[in-house]
């Protein structure tokens, strides 16, 4: 299931992000929380309860009124409070649904734009260490796990194999390239990829196999039953200069541009939030 | 650099007219004026004149020699006492320590005849504090300054319309405000508010029974029960847990904020073939905070950068930088922690000016040192590192110089003032002296050489100068050709054969009594009877009078105190080594002679200037009593300038030719300003030397 959620949101955002390359961030950091916030107008028209809202509000904004107008009355601020409570309790209800259509692709939106912006590649000549983390379930030793190498990466030091069931190998990257590592363990090879020089793009980060694939499409998730929980590679932010960088300042930066696309074109669109 | 040309531009509108008729008038005068030329000033503490000539003239030196040769070269005037902070006090300041008021690394406190930091006064009253679910939350913060007066060369230089910046300037910190961009060097505490603790994660005793560093022994745990020992938890101390601790009480042992800190050994070859091949060393990974680091024995880690949790849930944290270095893993376990230094990306105090300078320096540079005395001299002597240790952590710091002086080259435009810092020679030759003396070749071996080590490190020394000597060459190669160059060290050397325990002396002569007819003491533990004691030593150089109306218990008359310091000084410059017959004390200078100044007053009263091979023992500089006068110093701490400045000089090297020689400290001080067409500000006591 997140193998094809994850394979088909980078199907589509592969193609359509990133029209002029991976150099020219702002394009695609502007545009595309732009649009969801468009968007998210859009599903929010058609899918929320736009009469009920309007009410829930119109409704909110009479009980504040008579706080303002019985203020003397101690009862009836109190029968206006609740009011109020009990109304944003409805509204919050009416967002329910378009939020529950949104999040989707939302999700899929902001960890694209994570996955093609907020890493960097390695440099050539650098040093990273690759992790395996194996399942304790799967009853393999981590003297089992051993690693094969492209031409390009060598290996800088002999690997530590922990007793908790990690695996670390010190990699030097040798010559640019996208490098492909390959893990065996249990009769099964797995891959990690490693994005070295070049032109900055999508960088593969983690495989994953639990639910946090998700936040890292730039890779196949591992298999759900297989001994690996995690292979992952220390990853470079690429600096944005002027936009917030890294997995956090993209996804602030994405949420909040979107919101504030969303409330300046309510009117435009006809939307009441 | 955009941020300095921008500095330039708000300068320039108001300095234009002045800074035309200097141009004017040098133009007039034939010659180019500094705010045309610059300066660039290469500070290399300890450098030694003669060491220096000979490996110039033995060939060794050609950057040097190929400078001599085109300008000047010639011994330098040092401070008096011939000490780091009190020299680089006086270069900075233009004033002698009577004026700044630095007079040795360790001043004393005459109501309490404790000795404090020179650097940093004890601050005043903490305040008040609220008590809030076992937090203490002071209600005022005690002011911590800079104890050094005077006016920096680069305020006068930065108020002039000069760019200026200033890398690892000795004795800066605490930080004053300046609008020069400084960053601090020596005396730069580490997160801890010290100069520097290591921690050694260690499975067996250390050589020195009460080490300076964070000794823990630890166990090596087989977790996975397979037979090889594999884990070992550890704790790293950061910054002092402030929100637990009284205002104004010293932290103890407990009272640090932790990170945990674990380290998963690799179990070895395990049936089949091992990827490291045949012979190949151990490895482990070293897990902070979250972040991991993999280290096969031997080497060092990267800088891991380690928020320590001030509030929980890293609602406030404060960040350090730490390196690891597997010194042994099997079968012995040794891994060593450097003392958490502040971290430049996101420092928890100013370690320059303006405070946002040092994060414009990281961004160029990455991570580096930024605790003063990078160099662990502690894990030396204490025996944690050995000399090869020692050299590989050296080199490390050599890296992170040689990153600051390219960005130093790469910042320096026609007209700046640019001062850079080397640590590379001082603390070389007082930990690697013992090997051969590089100054006295064939002298007799150090006390505290050890012949199976010594000839791998004979040359180290020397090769701390050649490394000097290259970076002087890209120095030259990269700064334009009409830029004054400036190379001066604060003091030389000498080899420190013997201490001299100063209080034990003034106790054989009469002049400090102990009580209970003790014969041996420390001032701090109470031991001295003050009724009956007339002067005491503290600090590296300093002897005090205890003097009525100015220490707590002072009994010497004021009017009297000339002639007893007279008395005092006679009889430690006619002191022999009952060993050899030699000189042990070649000045003993009053304090009202050689000091001019405000801050004259807080010195001491006599300032003793050991020949050469003598020096003030640890004990008496910090105010021991101990039973025997003079010994042989048997620790690697072998090469020493804390003497008379005589035997001690600086050396100073300029790409012009200076007219005449006899110059000191304070000459470039005023040198610098005069460079501007400026004038020496009051208290400067220098001439200009071109």
């Amino acid at each position: 299931m997140i193998e094809l959620y994850n394979g088909a949101s980078s199907a589509l955002f592969d193609v359509v992000m990133a029209p002029f390359g991976h150099r020219f961030p702002l394009f695609d950091l502007l545009l595309w929380p732009v649009l969801m916030g468009i968007g998210a107008l859009q599903v929010y028209k058609y899918v929320s309860n736009q009469k009920a809202i309007a009410r829930v509000k119109s409704q909110i904004s009479m009980r504040l009124l008579e706080i303002r107008l019985f203020s003397h009355d101690i009862l009836q601020v109190l029968r206006s409070t609740g009011g109020i409570l009990l109304r944003n309790g409805l509204y919050l209800g009416h967002n329910l649904l378009p939020l529950a259509v949104m999040i989707v692709p939302i999700t899929a939106l902001m960890v694209q734009l994570v996955a093609h912006y907020a890493y960097a590649p390695s440099p050539a000549g650098a040093v990273e260490l690759l992790r395996v983390e194996l399942d304790p379930r799967a009853g393999v030793s981590s003297r089992d796990v051993s690693l094969e190498l492209p031409a390009g990466v060598a290996l800088d030091a002999p690997g530590v194999r922990t007793a908790d069931g990690q695996v670390f190998w010190r990699l030097r990257a040798e010559r640019e390239g996208d490098h492909v590592l390959k893990v065996a363990v249990g009769g099964e090879t797995y891959e990690k990829a490693w994005a070295v020089g070049g032109d900055p793009r999508k960088v593969p980060v983690k495989r994953l196999r639990s639910w946090e694939a998700l936040l890292y499409p730039g890779e196949p998730a591992l298999p759900a039953a297989g001994p690996l929980r995690s292979l992952e590679l220390a990853a470079h932010t690429r600096p944005l200069r002027f936009l917030p960088e890294g997995e956090v300042g993209i996804l602030l930066w994405t949420l909040v541009l979107s919101l504030v696309a969303g409330f300046s074109l309510k009117g435009l669109f006809g939307v009441t939030i | 650099m955009s941020s300095r040309r921008s500095h330039r531009a708000r300068r320039l509108a108001a300095l234009a007219l002045p800074a035309l008729v200097a141009g004017v008038l040098a133009s007039l005068a034939g010659a180019k004026s500094g705010r045309e030329t610059g300066v660039f000033v290469v500070g290399v503490d300890g450098m030694d004149p003669v060491i220096l000539r000979r490996l110039m003239d033995e060939g060794h030196m050609p950057n040097f020699a190929k400078l001599a040769s085109e300008g000047s070269f010639q011994s330098l005037g040092t401070s008096n006492p011939p000490q780091s902070p009190v020299a680089w006090s006086n270069f900075v300041t233009g004033m002698n320590p009577g004026g700044h008021g630095i007079f040795d690394f360790i001043h004393r406190d005459p109501a309490t005849y404790h000795p404090i930091s020179s650097a940093t006064p004890p601050a005043g009253d903490p305040g008040p504090a609220l008590r809030f679910f076992g937090y203490v939350i002071p209600l005022s913060a005690p002011e911590v300054r800079n104890n050094r007066g005077g006016t920096p060369w680069w305020d006068v230089l930065v108020e002039e319309g000069v760019d200026v910046e200033v890398f690892r300037i000795p004795g800066n910190f605490p930080t004053p405000e300046s609008e020069a961009k400084v960053l601090d060097g020596m005396g730069t505490v580490d997160v801890r508010g010290g100069f520097g603790t290591y921690t050694l994660y260690t499975d067996t005793l250390v050589e020195k029974d009460d080490p300076k560093g964070d000794v823990e022994v630890v166990s090596v745990q087989d977790l996975d029960l397979d037979g090889t020992p594999d884990t070992v938890s550890g704790v790293l101390r950061g910054p002092p847990d402030q929100f637990r601790l009284e205002p104004g009480e010293t932290p103890g042992d407990g009272d640090y904020l932790t990170r945990g800190v674990t380290i998963h050994l690799d179990p070895g070859p395990g049936p089949g073939p091992y990827e490291g091949g045949n012979g190949a060393l151990p490895t482990a990974v070293v897990e902070v905070a979250g972040q991991r680091t993999l280290l096969q024995q031997g080497e060092w880690s990267d800088w891991v950068e380690v928020p320590f949790d001030v509030l929980p849930m890293g609602l406030m944290t404060v960040r350090g930088t730490v390196r690891f270095y597997a010194k042994e893993l099997r079968p012995r376990f040794q891994v060593y922690a450097s003392p958490v230094n502040v971290s430049p990306s996101d420092p928890a105090v100013p370690i320059t000016s303006p405070d946002d300078f040092v994060k414009e320096v990281f961004e160029e540079t990455g991570f580096f040192y930024t605790q003063g005395l990078p160099e662990d001299t502690d894990a030396l002597n204490d025996g944690v590192f050995d000399d090869d240790d020692y050299l590989k952590q050296v080199a490390l710091v050599q890296e992170d110089t040689r990153r600051l002086v390219d960005l130093a080259l790469d910042r320096f435009e026609p007209g700046d003032a640019t001062f850079v810092y080397l640590s590379d020679i001082d603390l070389q030759c007082h930990m690697l002296w013992r090997h051969e003396d590089p100054k006295h070749p064939g002298a007799p071996p150090h006390p505290a050489h050890d012949p199976a080590v010594a000839p791998k490190h004979a040359g180290d020394i020397e090769s701390f100068y050649r490394d000097v000597d290259r970076l002087l060459g890209d120095v030259r190669r990269r700064l334009p050709p009409e830029t004054l160059l400036v190379v001066m060290s604060d003091h030389g050397f000498q080899p420190f054969t013997r201490d001299v325990h100063l209080n034990a002396w003034l106790r054989d002569q009469g002049y400090l009594r102990l009580k209970d007819g003790k014969t041996t003491g420390h001032i701090v533990a109470g031991d001295v009877d003050w009724s009956k004691t007339r002067a005491y030593g503290l600090g590296f150089n300093g002897l005090y009078l205890n003097l009525a109306g100015r220490e707590a218990e002072g009994i010497v008359d004021p009017a009297e105190a000339p002639a007893l310091l007279d008395e005092i000084a006679r009889g430690l410059e006619a002191l022999r080594d009952p060993a050899n017959g030699a000189r042990v004390v070649r000045d003993a200078d009053r304090a009202d002679r050689v000091y001019s100044g405000d801050r004259r007053a807080e010195g001491p009263d006599l300032v003793v200037g050991y020949d050469r091979g003598y020096g003030c023992s640890d004990e008496s500089t910090l105010g021991e009593i101990t039973e025997g006068v003079i010994e042989d110093n048997t620790s690697r701490w072998s090469g020493n300038h804390l003497m008379s400045p005589a035997v001690v000089p600086g050396i100073l090297l300029v790409n012009r030719k200076l007219a005449a020689d006899g110059h000191d400290l304070t000459d470039l001080t005023v040198t610098l300003l005069s460079h501007y067409g400026i004038e020496a500000r009051p208290g400067m006591i220098g001439e200009p030397i071109l």
